[in-house]
């Protein structure tokens, strides 16, 4: 913790800032609502979770069933964009697929329109074993000197220096956006408050 | 609003925690009558409610996003799901369950002061969250709903709060159905002397300070900073999970055991 969270987080924010600046990609993400689709990417040592609605909430969770599940590596993210390449890919062992092949066509669907730079987004986190150890939660661990030092290290950094020097920026940056998004008082979030209010009216 | 601090008993020990009679309780390091505490952490939430978010943020660095982030995570919620958010504020962890269980789903923010469910409430209908959330007015200790209703429970930096804790679980454990989980995030014991120090220092003089100088009101800030140290320790409140009948309880500390998450399940 909570390296992993803050990659997740900020990457989160990333994919959702793109939706929003895409007029149709509501009507993309639609097929997808309610689904789960897990990827293995290989060079990061945790799988990510996409749980789809009318945005993307992404998870750190290696237990809950899904829809679907893939495994590829960083580079292979990008071929994913195009939906004729899937069965290639599979042919060509760049990608295991599991599950239902819909939500992983409706994902590169969705992909297709999306500029994502997955290696800027990703990679430097990849090979982060520090970060992947104090991603072993709820796993009891025998817990030898050698070990406890290092837990010692880890904690001292993960607490006292590293959390605050890498919290700030995609912190700060959601709460920027946050503000932005705020302001820009979209149209959704007007009608939907609009709908709120008839309802209320309605129901007295 | 109330003025936040006016019917705070006088300070009885102010080098730290004392002994407590049957009906006496602990507000931060007072000691005060059980009947009261409520109406006193009530206080202490109105007065806050309107900055709370921001002095999160300010508080934490950011960090309790991340903490939030990472329960969530733990949750294993799926579509279709009953959560409560209990004590639930201004519905971080609220707006997301209802994403994540969508409209087959249901998600019930809970909270004992009504001034932090009307911010969660404007927040989340700002956000357009409608469909699936529900807003209820409750004790933690008294949950207003049937047994075996939730499949998850969640209470962030909330547990802290309640007069009765105990009673607070064994209601929990109530309202959960058999295979739901608890998952309980709240300030915990650092798990290193060092760190443990740095802590103490930052939350009892420079918390308070930023308290008076945001939101003007240093006194609740006081009480939170007082009220982290008197909570129970990680091992504790495993101990106090098991009693009220959870099982398989595990815990994980974060930034240092500054915060500790709990699970456990109900069979
Ligand atoms: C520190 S806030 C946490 C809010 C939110 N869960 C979060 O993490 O941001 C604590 C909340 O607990 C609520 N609370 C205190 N005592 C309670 C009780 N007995 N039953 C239910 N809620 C209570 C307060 O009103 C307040 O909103």
């Amino acid at each position: 913790m909570p390296a992993p969270q803050l990659m997740v987080s900020a990457l989160e924010l990333a994919l959702n800032k793109l939706l929003h600046l895409d007029p149709l990609s509501g009507h993309r993400l639609q097929p997808l609502a309610g689904k789960r689709l897990r990827i293995q990417v290989r060079e990061l040592p945790w799988p990510l979770t996409f749980a789809f609605s009318d945005q993307v909430d992404l998870l750190l969770d290696e237990d809950t069933e899904v829809d679907c599940s893939m495994s590829l590596s960083l580079s292979t993210l990008k071929d994913m964009q195009d939906v004729s390449q899937i069965g290639q890919l599979i042919q060509q062992q760049r990608l295991s697929l599991h599950g239902d092949m819909h939500t992983a066509q409706s994902f590169s669907n969705l992909l297709k329109e999306l500029d994502i730079d997955w290696e800027e987004q990703l990679s430097c986190y990849v090979g982060d074993v520090l970060a992947h150890q104090t991603l072993q939660f709820f796993r009891s661990a025998r817990i030898d000197t050698r070990q406890r030092l290092e837990r010692l290290r880890q904690m001292l950094s993960d607490g006292a220096l590293q959390e605050k020097k890498l919290a700030a920026h995609p912190l700060a940056l959601e709460d920027f956006s946050e503000q932005v998004s705020q302001l820009r008082g979209d149209a959704a979030r007007f009608e939907a408050r609009l709908t709120q209010l008839e309802q209320i009216k309605a129901g007295k | 609003m109330s003025e936040p601090n006016s019917d705070r008993p006088q300070e009885i020990s102010p080098a730290g925690p004392q002994q407590v009679g049957e009906e006496q309780t602990h507000f931060g390091f007072k000691t005060v009558e059980k009947a009261r505490k409520a109406s006193m952490v009530a206080d202490v939430f109105h007065s806050v409610a309107g900055k709370y978010d921001l002095m999160n943020d300010l508080l934490s660095m950011g960090v309790h996003r991340l903490w939030k982030r990472f329960t969530i995570d733990c949750s294993g919620v799926r579509p279709g799901q009953r959560v409560l958010d209990l004590a639930g504020g201004t519905g971080d962890l609220a707006a997301k369950f209802s994403r994540l269980v969508g409209p087959t789903g249901q998600v019930v923010l809970a909270d004992i002061n009504e001034a932090m469910l009307k911010v969660g409430r404007d927040k989340l209908r700002d956000k357009g969250i409608l469909v699936n959330m529900d807003y209820v007015q409750a004790n933690a200790e008294s949950l207003p709903f049937p047994d075996n209703h939730f499949d998850l429970i969640t209470i962030a930096f909330g547990l802290r709060n309640v007069t009765d804790k105990e009673k607070a679980l064994a209601s929990m454990f109530r309202v959960l159905k058999p295979g739901g989980r608890l998952l309980v995030l709240e300030f915990s014991k650092p798990q290193i002397e060092l760190l443990s120090k740095a802590y103490d220092l930052y939350s009892f003089h420079v918390l308070p300070k930023i308290g008076q100088l945001v939101v003007g009101d240093g006194e609740s800030y006081q009480y939170l900073a007082e009220s982290i140290r008197m909570h129970p320790d990680q091992e504790t409140l495993k101990t106090m999970m098991s009693e009220a009948g959870f099982e398989q309880i595990t815990y994980h500390n974060m930034t240092g055991g500054i915060v500790a998450l709990h699970r456990g399940f109900k069979f």
